[in-house]
Order: structure tokens, then C-alpha cells, then sequence
């Protein structure tokens, strides 16, 4: 270990794995983001929106379920499903009419959308912050790395982040629905051509990505305060890392917020005054050497 | 022949609004005369975008990046500077092309929405430093107070300054999308390949006009100063160059004049609005879907389609 | 030709729409207009402000009013936009014709509609924004400030640290004006006292951070002796629960203004950590007097949850507007305003004051930290609170003047 440290000092490793836990939750949202893109090319402003009501569902469910570590596991599996059905219901009762928009046009659609939603989720759960306990099992921490402090939650985040990546994969390579939505995403005339109802394959591509969107709210939620606004920062990086990663791309998502995380958690250590500017040169860095992304696009 | 007597006729109206718009301050009171001046320097600032947007094609996500700017300069110069009063309406609007032609040389390799992001990127490290430089920004207090010329500084006098150079700065934008030049940029728009081929430099006619846009987002946030005395970091802040994108496409992107109606529209409603909700976010929402759903093209653009169809028929027939 | 019509047609129907609503502007009240922020997380805090004025407000109302006169109140919500709030402070002024202006939580939009009010001669008062520059660099006449700012939370805090054995430093906070204003303020004022301290490290994060946990690893790292973090908003909460999750509270103590309030306690229940420093103006538990005791009674009846500081200085407000205009004896701003100076009432904290050199209330402010109390099983409270008396850390005339002319 202590060959290791020499190398990299510990508080450089610790730093690197919580960037990582970070970058759990950044991923979970931008690749659903990503595959909304990249299969529907709907650039969705409204999925911070989804995000944020997953995290105040959360709360609900949380406070539904006594508060303790059942409310937890109930909402990670009832916030997410309550999302996408918020968000089947905004796909089928009016995106999957406007597919064929320019894209100006639904980034402008979905604007309004998560203005809606915005003061929607101020009428159903008020203004007062929330905050969702962190359930028993993962409170505390652990010392790692030259007796440094981590989160026990984060490392939590850090064993769900590849879940989510592998089941993704699974989705997009296994599935029949996942290698339509793939098919259509090159070329939706031809897989229309062949007689597939391409309508219900958007949808239910839709729905996964706002599902991913309402579990990135899930997750965060107990390491935040639950507010009005937490939609705004989230949806702005979120667009970042797709487009750094490739747009529509999941695989970029994945890239893009490994180097998002990764210089926020390690641009502190540079230059903790000016932490905040690292993210942001990172993506200007990349798009000035591959102005499409670092994968592969889609569009 | 249709055409130009519309054209003539429209021209007349236009002047006939300028008069109507010259003796406003005669019969409004005072508020009505604070919000014509607000519309009025907001639609400028829209109509710049759509200069790039509409007429050119380009997705430019974080135009409020050179209102903010052009508004600092012009504080700026005005607050801390010995010189005269004046150079900084002049300052401002300079300072934003400028930044608008640094910007447009690192964005103008990408394409649609990688240029749009990149943009907001770089938008918003020029937020970051405006937001965190107090000892020359003010920091995210602002700056407030800014003392003005006497000449306009009263209620009615800041009103006709921002309605001459508005009248002035779209005079210059429509002759400019009349131009030539303007062709080659709503050519550039329909078909950039076929542009590239017949011999078009895109890449400097769109950052030419890139310059132009960021210019005239320049002299709106110049006026914003001359009507409200203050700026603030949220003049550069991403949320507001949506804002005036929703004006744009409300208004009709493919119009010229559809922008400042979108700005008008969203302002008025704003503020009609707020009087009675706090709710105002759900209702700007619903009204954008409605638009986007029923009228693609924007109010003015719906208009000027169902004239151009003869569903509306022009009341003077020559 | 057509469109041009119906583009005028258009612009002239909006128009009239404004011209012909009917004002209720009614010769007989006394017209306040509330610009503040009711949108996104600012609205947690602007909420309590409007219901203790509202409160107080029905209050004076139910005894006849004020000189006859009942006050009445409007609301706008600028949605932490200063251009916005700038705008509706001007249609409340010029349109509506309110004869009091107050709000707003946005530090930007508080100094840019105190400049318009010092222009039309209009008593505002700020009920939330935490800049001091309102009343300091850029007060005036008419401007009245009726919560503590940055600078009196940090000086207090450094006052009540100063005295404490600490003294390796490090400094962390939201990066904008209040967050400096807190730290730059603590650390001058703990300096002042306790020549041992030295700062050792600063940490600064985008408002709105929602992890702080590379910051707190980065800190824990460093070992100082205590932290002065000067966070706001949500970040208050967000910042106590890295801490607690990455044991940051259990090995090195920390202040933040307003640590021990509420709004910051209440969200996180029995989960929120033990030991943390703070400073408040109001808690609805202390001080233990009559007068407290039958506020919070009032506010609880009426609104179904506990006053904070936020309903504190609305009802503060709506008290003094009424006293004011009584003491001058005429429904006239000039003399409102000169009545307003000195005045002194009794509140929920015992007597208030406001200054005549720079139109600040004086408030006492509470040193405490966070503890669980059995008496509320739902929320941490402050225990060991030590009162700071307004003489004691607030900047006095002559310090005022001198900053005044520095600036």
C-alpha cells in the first residue's frame, strides 16, 4: 500500500473515488438522457425536471414508509416507476407528435415542460426543503486510503453505477425493443418500413430514460436537501457530458461523466479556490479537439 | 408587383408605429412608458439573436452572454471611468463583438447543438468571472445606480434614447438581411453543402455575422442601462438566452419583425401575469406548448403565412 | 400590409388590457407592495416573511387600522431575477401606487430596487437579503433594513470563536458575495480577539453545490482545528449532511450562520448532526418569554408550523410601518420615515431599535450549537446559546461613517 501512496498520494486517491460516486448519479441521468437523444433526437430539457420530482417522490415514499431504511428501498423502486409514468403520460399525450419537429423546437417544447413541471412540484410538495434520511446500513463511513474518510452511501453509489451500466447494456444489446430502438435510431423510416410499431418503441424508450432520470433523483436525494431548483445545475451538466461523450451515445454518457466527475473532484485538489471552473475547461478541451463528441454520434 | 406594393404599404405602417410609438410618453403614464422601453430594448435584443438564429441557422444557445457584456462595459465605463459618458454606449456594444468574434472562433467549427453547448460552455466562464470578480463586477450584488448623461436620464428622455436606437439598430438589421450578405447567410442556412460548393466561405460569413448579432445584443444591454441604471451576473446567466429564444420563436423566427413581437408578448404577459399568480412559470409553459403545437412558425410567421395563402386579404388592393 | 395591421392590433389589445384593469387602488389604505422571491429554494425563508407580515397585518387591521386606515398588501414573485424583481418593484411604484415597498431575499435585487426608491422617495424595507451593503455603502434615507446582515452574523460569530482555544483555520463557503462577506467577517473578528488563530486553507464551491464531499475530503485532509463554512440556502443543509456522512462532524467542529435555525434543522429530522456552531436571530423555543411564547402561539394557530426568522422580521416590519405612521401623525412618507428613525418596539426579542446613522434594527443575536432535546423528538434544536447583545458585535455610527466614506 504504501508503494501506492507514494506514487499517488492518498488524498489524490480518495479524491478519485469520491469523483467516482459523483459520477455514478451523473451517469444514471445523462444516459438517459443520451438514449432519448440518440434514438428519439428529442434534446430533453425537462429530464432535470424528472429528476428532481424523483427525488421529492422519494421523500413522499420515504415519509410513506416510516422515514427508516424501508422508505428507502421502496422509494428506489416506486420513485423511479412513479417517473416514468409522469413521463409516459407527457410522451403519449403530446411528444409522440411532435417527433418530426426540428430540434429547436422540442429543446423549446421540453423548456416549457419543465417549467411546468417546475411550478407543478411547487403546488403538490410546497416550498419547505426535504431531505431524505440515509438508511442505516450505509451511514457512517469507512477509512480508506491513509485513514481519509469515505461515505459508506457513496460506496453504495459507487456498486450501483455499474448495475445501471450493465443493465443498460443489456437493454440496448439483448432485448428486442433495445435492438429496434438501436435500428431506429440510424434509420426510423426503414425499421417503420418493415412493419414494427416504431410509436411504442419510442415510448418505451422514452419512459426508460425518464425512469433513469427519476433514479438519479432517488439516489441523490439522501445526500442532499431535496428543493425546488435542483433541476437547473443537474440539466446543465447533464447536456455537457452528452455532448462531451458523443450525442446519443450511451457509452459517451458513461465517458463523459467519468471526466466531468473526475475534474471537479480532482480540480479541487489543483485549485480549491477555483474548483468550479474545471468541468467546464474539461468540456471546452474536449469539443476544441473532437467537436463531435469523444464516441461516436448518433446524429 | 404584389409583393413590393405589400412591402410599400408595410413601410408606411411601420412609420405610422414610430409616430404612434414617438408620442406614447404624451398619453401613457409613466409605467406603460417603463415597460415600452423594456419591450423595446428586449425585442432588439431578440431580433439580434434571430439574426443568427432565424435568418442564419446557427444555434446560438447563449446570446445573453454579449447583452450581459455590452450592459458591464457600459456601467463600467460609466461608473469607473473618467471618459465621456458617451464612448461607453459605444464601449459596450464594441465589447460584445468582440467577445462574440473570440467565441465564434473557438465555436464555429461545430455544428448545431455542439455549437450551441460549446457556447454555453464558454458562456458560462465568462458568467463565472463577471459572477466572482468583486473588486472590478461588483460580484453577484451587481452594479446599481449607474449615473447617466442628464440629457437622458429622466423617465421620458431614456425612453426615446432606447426607441432611436432601437428604430436605428433594426433599420440596420433589416437592410442587412436585405443585403447581399444577408442572402448568403439564409443561403448558408438552407444548404451550407451547397454554399461550401458554389464557392461561399460559410464559416466567415456565419461568424461575420456572429460579430454582427453579439454587436447588437451589445447596444441592448447598453439601453437596459439606460432604462434600468443597473446590471447583474443573471443578464449572462444561460436561463435568460432561453428566454429570449422562446421570444424569437413565439414571435416567428422567420420574420424579421417576429421577435420583438414574441418580446412584447412574453413582457406584457409577464407582467400582467405576475399581478395575479405567482404561478407564472406554469402559465408561460402551457402558452409555449400551445404555440409550439399549433403555430410552428410563431405568431407573426402564422400571420404572414395565412396573408402570403390570400386566407387574409390585404385591405388595400392595389 | 395585413400583418403589419394585425401586428398593431395585437401590441394595442395587450396595451389595453394594462390600461383598463381595474386598480384597486382605494384612497382610503395604506398600499405595501412585497417583491420577493416565492419560486425555487429562496421561497423556503420569503414564505415566513409574508405570513408574519400578513399576520400582523390583520392584526392592526382588526383594531381600525392605522389612522384610520387599513393597510393592505400586494404580492410579486421576481423569481430571484433582479431585472424581474427590478421591474415589478417599478409597476408596484409607478402603476400600483403603493406607498411602502418591501423584500426582497436577492441580494441584487434588494440594492437595485433600494436605488429606485431612493429616486422616488419610497420607504423600502428589506425583510431577507443579507447584503450589507444595503445599508452601509449604499443606504440612504429611505432604505431600512430589518434583518441582521453578513457582516453582523460574521462579526457576532467571530465574537462568541474568538474566545474558543481553536486555532488552525479553514475557511469554506458558497462563492458569491454573502459567503465572503460571512468568512472575510468571522475571521477579521476571530483574529481580533485570539491572536494564536491562523488560517491554514480555503475552500470555495459554486452555490448550489450539491456535493460537498470532495471539498470535506480535501479539508479532513488538512486537520485544522475548526472550520468557519459560510454556506446559504440549501447548501446549509446539503454541507451539514456531507458532514455528517463522512464523519467530518464528529472530528472537527464547524460554524455556519444559521446552523442552528429551523429551516436548516427541521428537513433533516433526528438525522441532522449533533455539535455544530451557529448563529440565529429567532427561535420560536427561546428566549422562554411571554412575549415569544404568545407569537409563536399566534403564528402556529394561523399557519400550522412553527415562526422562524422570516415571519419575525415580516411582522417586525408591518409593526413598525404602523407605529411609524402613528408616531408622525400623518399619512405622509417624509415623516414616516423621520419617525422611523430611533424608534424602538417590542418584539417577540425584546425591545428592537432602529438606527438613525444607518437605518439597521438592532437585533440580538444567538451562539449556539446543535443538540437533541427529548421536548422535540421531530428536529434538532440549539442548545448553549449565549446571547449577543446588538452592542456588542454590531459595527457602531462612527465605524459606519468611517466605511461609508471608504467605499
Amino acid at each position: 500500500m504504501d508503494f501506492i501512496y507514494a506514487i499517488i498520494p492518498p488524498r489524490v486517491l480518495s479524491q478519485i473515488l469520491v469523483g467516482l460516486s459523483r459520477t455514478t448519479i451523473l451517469f444514471i441521468v445523462s444516459s438517459g438522457l443520451s438514449l432519448i437523444l440518440g434514438v428519439l433526437r428529442i434534446p430533453n430539457v425537462a429530464h432535470g425536471s424528472l429528476y428532481m420530482i424523483g427525488a421529492f417522490m422519494a421523500y413522499s415514499l420515504s415519509v410513506l414508509f416510516g422515514g427508516g431504511d424501508l422508505g428507502f428501498w421502496m422509494a428506489l423502486i416506486g420513485a423511479p416507476i412513479g417517473v416514468a409514468i409522469v413521463s409516459l403520460i407527457a410522451e403519449r399525450g403530446l411528444f409522440q407528435y411532435l417527433y418530426e419537429r426540428e430540434h429547436l423546437m422540442l429543446l423549446l417544447l421540453t423548456f416549457a415542460f419543465s417549467l411546468v413541471f417546475g411550478d407543478l412540484v411547487k403546488i403538490v410538495w410546497g416550498t419547505e426543503y426535504k431531505s431524505v434520511p440515509v438508511p442505516q446500513m450505509f451511514q457512517g463511513f469507512v477509512n480508506l486510503f491513509g485513514g481519509l474518510p469515505f461515505p459508506l452511501y457513496n460506496l453504495f453509489l459507487l456498486v450501483v453505477g455499474p448495475i445501471v451500466a450493465i443493465a443498460l447494456w443489456l437493454f440496448v444489446n439483448k432485448t428486442r425493443i433495445g435492438k429496434i430502438a438501436r435500428a431506429a435510431a440510424v434509420d426510423r423510416e426503414m425499421v417503420g418500413a418493415v412493419g414494427i410499431n416504431v410509436s411504442w418503441v419510442f415510448a418505451i424508450v422514452f419512459v426508460i430514460g425518464c425512469l433513469l432520470a427519476g433514479l438519479g433523483g432517488v439516489l441523490v436525494a439522501p445526500t442532499v436537501s431535496v428543493t425546488l431548483g435542483m433541476d437547473h445545475t443537474l440539466i446543465m451538466e447533464a447536456f455537457l457530458i452528452v455532448i462531451m461523450g458523443g450525442l446519443g451515445n450511451i457509452w459517451g454518457a458513461l465517458l463523459g461523466a467519468l471526466i466531468f466527475g473526475l475534474a471537479q473532484s480532482l480540480g479541487i485538489l489543483v485549485w480549491s479556490q477555483f474548483g468550479i471552473i474545471f468541468p467546464y475547461a474539461a468540456v471546452i478541451v474536449v469539443l476544441l479537439f473532437r467537436p463531435t463528441g469523444l464516441l461516436k454520434s448518433t446524429w | 408587383m404584389v409583393q413590393s406594393t405589400t412591402r410599400g404599404k408595410a413601410q408606411l405602417w411601420v412609420y405610422a408605429c414610430l409616430v404612434i410609438l414617438f408620442l406614447l410618453p404624451l398619453i401613457l403614464p409613466r409605467f406603460y412608458i417603463y415597460l415600452v422601453s423594456v419591450i423595446l430594448l428586449t425585442g432588439l435584443l431578440a431580433t439580434s439573436l434571430n439574426l443568427v438564429l432565424g435568418y442564419g441557422g446557427i444555434f446560438q444557445f447563449h446570446h445573453a452572454v454579449f447583452y450581459g457584456v455590452g450592459a458591464y462595459a457600459t456601467a463600467l465605463v460609466l461608473t469607473r471611468s473618467g471618459l465621456s459618458p458617451w464612448l461607453s454606449f459605444i464601449v459596450g456594444p464594441l465589447m460584445s463583438g468582440f467577445l462574440s468574434l473570440i467565441m465564434g472562433l473557438i465555436c464555429i467549427r461545430l455544428s448545431k447543438l455542439y455549437f450551441g453547448m460549446l457556447q454555453i460552455s464558454l458562456g458560462s466562464l465568462v458568467w463565472i468571472i463577471v459572477y466572482r470578480w468583486y473588486s472590478f463586477t461588483g460580484g453577484d450584488d451587481g452594479i446599481h445606480g449607474v449615473e447617466l448623461p442628464d440629457i437622458i436620464s429622466s423617465p421620458n428622455s431614456a425612453y426615446y434614447f432606447t426607441l432611436i436606437v432601437t428604430a436605428i439598430c433594426l433599420f440596420v438589421m433589416y437592410k442587412i438581411i436585405k443585403s447581399p450578405f444577408g442572402s448568403v447567410l439564409q443561403g448558408i442556412r438552407d444548404n451550407p453543402v451547397r454554399s461550401e460548393m458554389i464557392g461561399i466561405n460559410v464559416r466567415r460569413h456565419q461568424l461575420l455575422a456572429l460579430i454582427i448579432a453579439g454587436f447588437f445584443a451589445g447596444v441592448a444591454g447598453s439601453l437596459f442601462v439606460v432604462v434600468d441604471n443597473t446590471a447583474f451576473p443573471d443578464m449572462l446567466f444561460w436561463t435568460l438566452s432561453l428566454e429570449v429564444l422562446i421570444m424569437c420563436l413565439l414571435g416567428g423566427w422567420f420574420t424579421f419583425l417576429g421577435p420583438m413581437l414574441g418580446a412584447a408578448i412574453i413582457i406584457a404577459l409577464r407582467t400582467f401575469i405576475s399581478t395575479y399568480t405567482t404561478y407564472w412559470a406554469l402559465v408561460l409553459g402551457a402558452l409555449m406548448m400551445l404555440v409550439i403545437f399549433f403555430l410552428p412558425n410563431g405568431v407573426l410567421g402564422y400571420i404572414e403565412e395565412k396573408v402570403k395563402k390570400g386566407i387574409i386579404e390585404p385591405v388595400i388592393k392595389e | 400590409m395585413r400583418k403589419v395591421m394585425l401586428f398593431s392590433f395585437v401590441f394595442v389589445t395587450i396595451f389595453s388590457l394594462f390600461l383598463f384593469i381595474p386598480s384597486s387602488y382605494a384612497q382610503k389604505t395604506i398600499k405595501v407592495g412585497i417583491v420577493d422571491t416565492y419560486t425555487g429554494p429562496a421561497s423556503t425563508f420569503t414564505i415566513d416573511v409574508r405570513d408574519g407580515f400578513e399576520m400582523a397585518v390583520k392584526k392592526i387591521n382588526a383594531k381600525g387600522g392605522v389612522l384610520g386606515r387599513k393597510i393592505e398588501f400586494t404580492t410579486r414573485d421576481e423569481k430571484f431575477k433582479p431585472d424581474i424583481g427590478l421591474a415589478m418593484a417599478k409597476e408596484l411604484v409607478l402603476k400600483e401606487k403603493v406607498d411602502i415597498l418591501m423584500g426582497t431575499i436577492n441580494s441584487a435585487t434588494a440594492l437595485a430596487v433600494s436605488d429606485f426608491a431612493k429616486k422616488e422617495k419610497i420607504p423600502f424595507f428589506v425583510t431577507f437579503s443579507k447584503s450589507e451593503k444595503i445599508v452601509v455603502d449604499k443606504g440612504h434615507r429611505y432604505v431600512f433594513n430589518m434583518n441582521e446582515n453578513a457582516m453582523m452574523a460574521g462579526r457576532a460569530a467571530g465574537y462568541a470563536l474568538g474566545k474558543k482555544p481553536y486555532t488552525k483555520y479553514w475557511i469554506a463557503g458558497d462563492d458569491y458575495e454573502y459567503g465572503h462577506s460571512i468568512a472575510n467577517n468571522v475571521w477579521e473578528n476571530i483574529q481580533k480577539i485570539n491572536s494564536k488563530a491562523v488560517l491554514i486553507g480555503q475552500s470555495w464551491w459554486k452555490v448550489g453545490e450539491a456535493d460537498f464531499t470532495p471539498y470535506i475530503t480535501q479539508i479532513l485532509a488538512a486537520k485544522p482545528d475548526f472550520i468557519i463554512v459560510a454556506t446559504g440556502g440549501s447548501g446549509m443543509v446539503n454541507f451539514q449532511k456531507a458532514a455528517k456522512a463522512t464523519g467530518l462532524s464528529q472530528k472537527i467542529p464547524f460554524y455556519q450562520h444559521t446552523a442552528i435555525e429551523l429551516s436548516v434543522l427541521k428537513p433533516q429530522g433526528q438525522n441532522a448532526p449533533e455539535g455544530v456552531f451557529g448563529t440565529a436571530n429567532y427561535f420560536f423555543y427561546y428566549p422562554e418569554t411571554p412575549a415569544n411564547k404568545a407569537f409563536v402561539e399566534e403564528f402556529k394557530k394561523a399557519y400550522k408550523r412553527e415562526p422562524r426568522i422570516g415571519a419575525l422580521s415580516g411582522y417586525m416590519t408591518a409593526q413598525y410601518i404602523a407605529k411609524a405612521y402613528e408616531k408622525a401623525g400623518a399619512i405622509d412618507k417624509e415623516k414616516m420615515v423621520t419617525a422611523l428613525e430611533g424608534m424602538a418596539l417590542d418584539s417577540p426579542v425584546g425591545k428592537l431599535e432602529i438606527r438613525t446613522c444607518d437605518h439597521q434594527l438592532v437585533l440580538p443575536m444567538y451562539f449556539g450549537k446543535t443538540k437533541k432535546d427529548p421536548k422535540y423528538p421531530d428536529f434538532l434544536v440549539a442548545g448553549d446559546i449565549e446571547t449577543i447583545t446588538g452592542k456588542d458585535y454590531m459595527p457602531t455610527c462612527d465605524e459606519i461613517r468611517k466605511m461609508r466614506k471608504y467605499k
